[in-house]
């Protein structure tokens, strides 16, 4: 039996990471359609260099990215921690609605939002995709700190009100500190899921504010030049090194 | 149905460390047989070796003459009880104690009489239909007992099973499970940290230290005479003088040189020959104490000392007594009303005195087994845990 | 005073996510009882014009076919899954970091990027049918793209990993014992997997199983990448209404429908782990 277990366990990681490799393989593919390999080449990575609406679309995501994930993390950090002090019906509630977002397909989401948007008139552009990215982010980085606080002792706190420390000094002193690492963790998965995120919005952007997600899904959807084969391999690694940031911070965390 | 256990020069290694070396014993049939050692590898693994958990390195292991070295565990007739009880959290009590005979397959009216029978041997009738985790500590070691019990093995493995509990509740299951040894007959293999425990309920105890067995013998014989220091140490209390064989005094008595003390005469059945370093070892129950100078002896050591402390237990006072270099511990058993006499106290000059014949020589002890002797706390568990699988690793 | 510091304290989160996602859904649902006219300007008053359209045959046919594919892909996940998170939990502990941040890298990379890379490795002329065909697995003329099979292909790839993180969560807090307690009472390895582990870890596969089912019912990028022109799911038709006919009232029915799709599960697997909590504490 270990032997089938053993089998279908390396069958999974080899089906996770074919696709990877085979474009990685193909971003250095000198034919331009994308099938039969025609030797190995560098100008797709050397195009890319040189397409502006490309840096154009990378720079949104960051900006937007950037924004959404502090400001997500600041809202995820408040709620958590009112969650985890208080245990009124008001806190159920709000976890409540804490939760529902993650029940809910992106693309509920995604709808949900335009016809806000569209209902009080507000016009279509990057501050309509930071306020949709924010949303969506703030659930994920709750459950993460509030999960992390809850391993914190609460003889700690005890300890030090017993030494005549504050709320807020408790909080300065000794539970921010505590959540620090999470909190860095916890902002790199909504920058993250921000960089990444083409569903919601695909909903909620304007002409002329593209998202590097957004701009992708076109160049897939008219066409495939190889283009994307080499945009594609660069975001892989950039996001192979987030994620093993994140993961020396969180694990780090658990010691 | 008693069946015999033995163990032909049995090895494993784990990484670098031997957790059993060149171990071999025999278990009676139907003895109730202890394997008693420090926190730390070895016993567990001897009781794994025998359930079929692991395979040893070298040697070999018979069940009643069948030799189970590489049988796997679901084909051995051995039944384990786990220190953490392993029951299964999906199935109630009743289901749990049945497991083992729906997997052999016996019919239906079988089971439920053999698992009712089971329930009223460990009285948990009335909670057969519960969930592990609504059911006490105690209550889910019977479980445990029973439902491998139920299976009719031919030797029972018990391992640390009391060791969770806390001690009101570990005296009452002790008692239980000898109760439960003598009326069904079998063999029992209980590996535990504590010496009293073992001493208690035991025919037979092996003492293991380090992967090797030290010595093995009925509780008496290894608290009378140990053949090791360690084993002196680590079963009952005892008082430790380090001293150089001086001459043979008679034929089985030696005198000793220990320093600040005048000469000691010991039994000495050892044959060590003069100049040896040794171990001579006093058990705090076989001094005397008093005030007063005892009386001349040919066989008697008489040292003057302080006493430094004093414990009062109750049915019986310890006293720590100043000598030369060495604190000595001695355990007075009070056997009349201790109010009428004058109690020896703080900083009293007193006379300890002892009979040759009730002390004994040992090889030099060694200092790195000091923290393993140590009486361990109450709450045993996790951190036994740790440390034995740190080694199994 | 207590009260005031709780409520300020709750007030942004609460507040934003009421706003925001609160309001919106609401808007969606309560859209669904207009209609729209041909230009997309809403008409005034209600009705349940939008909802008779779910009863028609494409509609009935388009959710059945999202359902099926959805519970296909969820069924293949777990299927990898379990045994998957099993492996993962009773390796080595430094093995087991490594396998988790091996399951992760690809699942933070970027969402459309792991999409296109199967339409390149599906594609005609590309190197896995060209070794396929080599080997006589399919023949020349076969299309691994473009269709069902693709569009469940992709969805398990995408969706399996969301899978394996809980039920890892929960092997890993797995009593391992428990399959040394049945071997010794006579199970074979084999026989402790299915009557011991399946059932015990059993609330985690539930969750586990939502996971896949909620993005899988939803999907949309996928059947709009690899899925080709006849192979709709509720979530291209939602799009569809929106940006092409312009019929905000219809994707909002549409909408309604594919929450109901995803929420009666959901409850039903809620109930069932609250009715269920002593029997397997802790390891949902």
């Amino acid at each position: 039996m270990s032997r089938t277990v053993r089998w279908i366990s390396y069958s999974a990681f080899f089906f996770l990471y074919l696709p990877v490799i085979v474009l990685i393989i193909s971003s250095f593919n000198a034919s331009r359609f994308g099938g039969a390999w025609e030797g190995f080449s560098l100008t797709w990575y050397q195009r890319l260099f040189h397409e502006p609406t490309i840096w154009n679309a990378l720079t949104n995501s960051l900006i937007v990215a950037v924004y959404s994930s502090v400001l997500a993390t600041i809202l995820g950090l408040t709620s958590a921690l009112s969650l985890h002090k208080y245990r009124s019906y008001l806190q159920k509630i709000h976890l409540g609605i804490i939760l529902a977002p993650l029940v809910m397909p992106e693309i509920l989401m995604g709808i949900s939002l335009l016809f806000l948007f569209l209902a009080i008139s507000v016009k279509l552009s990057l501050f309509t995709v930071f306020l949709a990215h924010t949303t969506f982010c703030i659930s994920y980085i709750t459950l993460l700190i509030k999960t992390r606080l809850e391993s914190l002792e609460n003889s700690i706190v005890e300890a030090a009100r017993d030494l005549g420390a504050s709320s807020w000094q408790v909080f300065w002193k000794i539970t921010l500190p505590f959540l620090t690492p999470t909190l860095v963790a916890g902002w790199l998965l909504a920058f993250t899921l921000s960089l990444d995120d083409f569903v919601i919005t695909f909903f909620v952007v304007g002409p002329g504010a593209t998202t590097l997600p957004v701009y992708i899904y076109s160049m897939m959807k008219f066409g495939a030049p190889p283009l994307i084969n080499a945009l594609s391999t660069l975001i892989l690694l950039f996001t192979a090194i987030i994620t093993i940031v994140y993961y020396h911070i969180a694990e780090g965390d658990r010691s | 149905m008693a069946a015999s256990i033995h163990f032909e020069r049995v090895s494993k290694c784990f990484g670098s460390a031997m957790a059993a070396d060149n171990v071999s014993f025999q278990v009676t049939g139907g003895s109730f047989f202890s394997i008693l050692g420090p926190s730390g590898c070895g016993k567990t693994t001897l009781l794994r070796l025998v359930a079929g958990f692991d395979t040893p390195d070298q040697g070999r292991i018979f069940i009643d003459g069948q030799d189970v070295t590489h049988l796997p565990p679901h084909k051995r007739p051995v039944n384990t009880v786990f220190q953490n009880y392993a029951l299964f959290p999906h199935l109630t009590v009743r289901e749990n104690i049945a497991f083992g005979l729906r997997i052999a397959r016996k019919d239906s009216s079988h089971i439920v009489r053999e698992v009712d029978k089971m329930l009223e041997l460990i009285q948990m009738e009335a909670h057969a239909d519960k969930w592990p985790d609504q059911i006490s500590g105690g209550q889910k070691q019977r479980v445990a007992i029973a439902r491998a019990l139920v299976n009719k093995p031919k030797v029972l493995l018990l391992d640390e099973p009391i060791s969770a509990l806390d001690l009101k509740l570990r005296q009452k299951m002790l008692l239980e499970l000898d109760l439960i040894h003598d009326e069904v007959g079998i063999t029992f293999l209980y590996i535990t940290h504590d010496q009293t425990e073992a001493m208690a309920v035991s025919d037979q105890i092996a003492v293991l230290h380090r992967g090797k067995i030290e010595q093995v013998g009925r509780p008496c014989e290894l608290y009378e005479s140990p053949r090791s220091s360690f084993v002196a140490a680590f079963i009952g209390d005892t008082n430790f003088l380090d001293g150089t064989v001086d001459v043979s005094v008679e034929k089985d008595y030696s005198q000793l040189h220990i320093e600040d003390f005048p000469p000691v005469l010991c039994f000495n059945d050892k044959k060590l020959s003069p100049g040896e370093l040794v171990h001579l070892s006093l058990r705090p129950e076989k001094l005397r104490i008093s005030r007063e100078k005892p009386a001349d002896h040919p066989l008697h050591n008489a040292l003057k000392g302080v006493v430094e402390d004093v414990v009062y237990q109750g049915d019986h006072t310890k006293y720590w007594v100043r000598i030369g270099g060495y604190r000595l511990g001695v355990t007075q058993q009070h056997g009349r009303f201790l109010l009428d006499t004058q109690q020896i106290t703080w900083k009293d000059e007193v006379w300890v005195w002892w009979h040759a014949d009730d002390s004994y020589i040992l090889e030099r002890y060694d200092a790195s087994d000091e923290k393993l002797i140590e009486a361990p706390s109450e709450k045993v568990g996790e951190n036994e845990e740790n440390e034995e699988s740190k080694c199994e690793e | 005073m207590r009260r005031i510091k709780e409520a300020m304290l709750t007030f942004p989160s609460f507040c934003w996510l009421f706003f925001f996602f609160i309001v919106p859904a609401c808007l969606v649902y309560i859209l669904a009882f207009k209609t729209a006219d041909y230009t997309g300007k809403i008409l005034p008053g209600w009705s349940l014009e939008t909802f008779y359209s779910l009863f028609d045959s494409r509609s009935i046919s388009l959710t059945i076919r999202t359902m099926w594919l959805s519970i296909l892909t969820t069924g293949i996940s777990i299927f990898i899954a379990v045994p998957l998170s099993y492996y993962m939990a009773s390796c080595k502990k430094e093995l087991q970091q490594k396998l988790l941040l091996s399951l992760m890298i690809p699942l933070w990379s970027s969402f459309l990027v792991r999409i296109f890379a199967w339409k390149v490795v599906l594609h005609p002329e590309g190197l896995v049918k060209t070794v396929l065909v080599f080997i006589g697995i399919i023949d020349e003329q076969t299309i691994l793209l473009y269709n069902d099979i693709a569009i469940v292909i992709v969805m398990v790839y995408s969706y399996f990993p969301f899978a394996v993180l809980p039920l890892y969560s929960t092997a890993s807090k797995f009593d391992f014992q428990l399959f040394e307690a049945a071997m010794d009472l006579g199970a074979t390895k084999r026989k402790s997997f299915f009557s011991i582990y399946l059932p015990v870890i059993f609330p985690s596969i539930l969750t586990a199983s939502l996971m896949v089912l909620i993005p899988a019912a939803g999907a949309y990028v996928i059947p709009e990448i690899v899925g080709g022109n006849g192979a709709e799911m509720l979530g291209n038709t939602i799009v569809r209404r929106v940006f092409l006919d312009n019929n905000l009232p219809e994707a909002s029915t549409l909408s309604l429908l594919l929450s109901v799709v995803v929420l009666i599960p959901a409850i039903v697997i809620a109930t069932w782990k609250a009715s269920h909590t002593s029997q397997i504490k802790g390891y949902s």
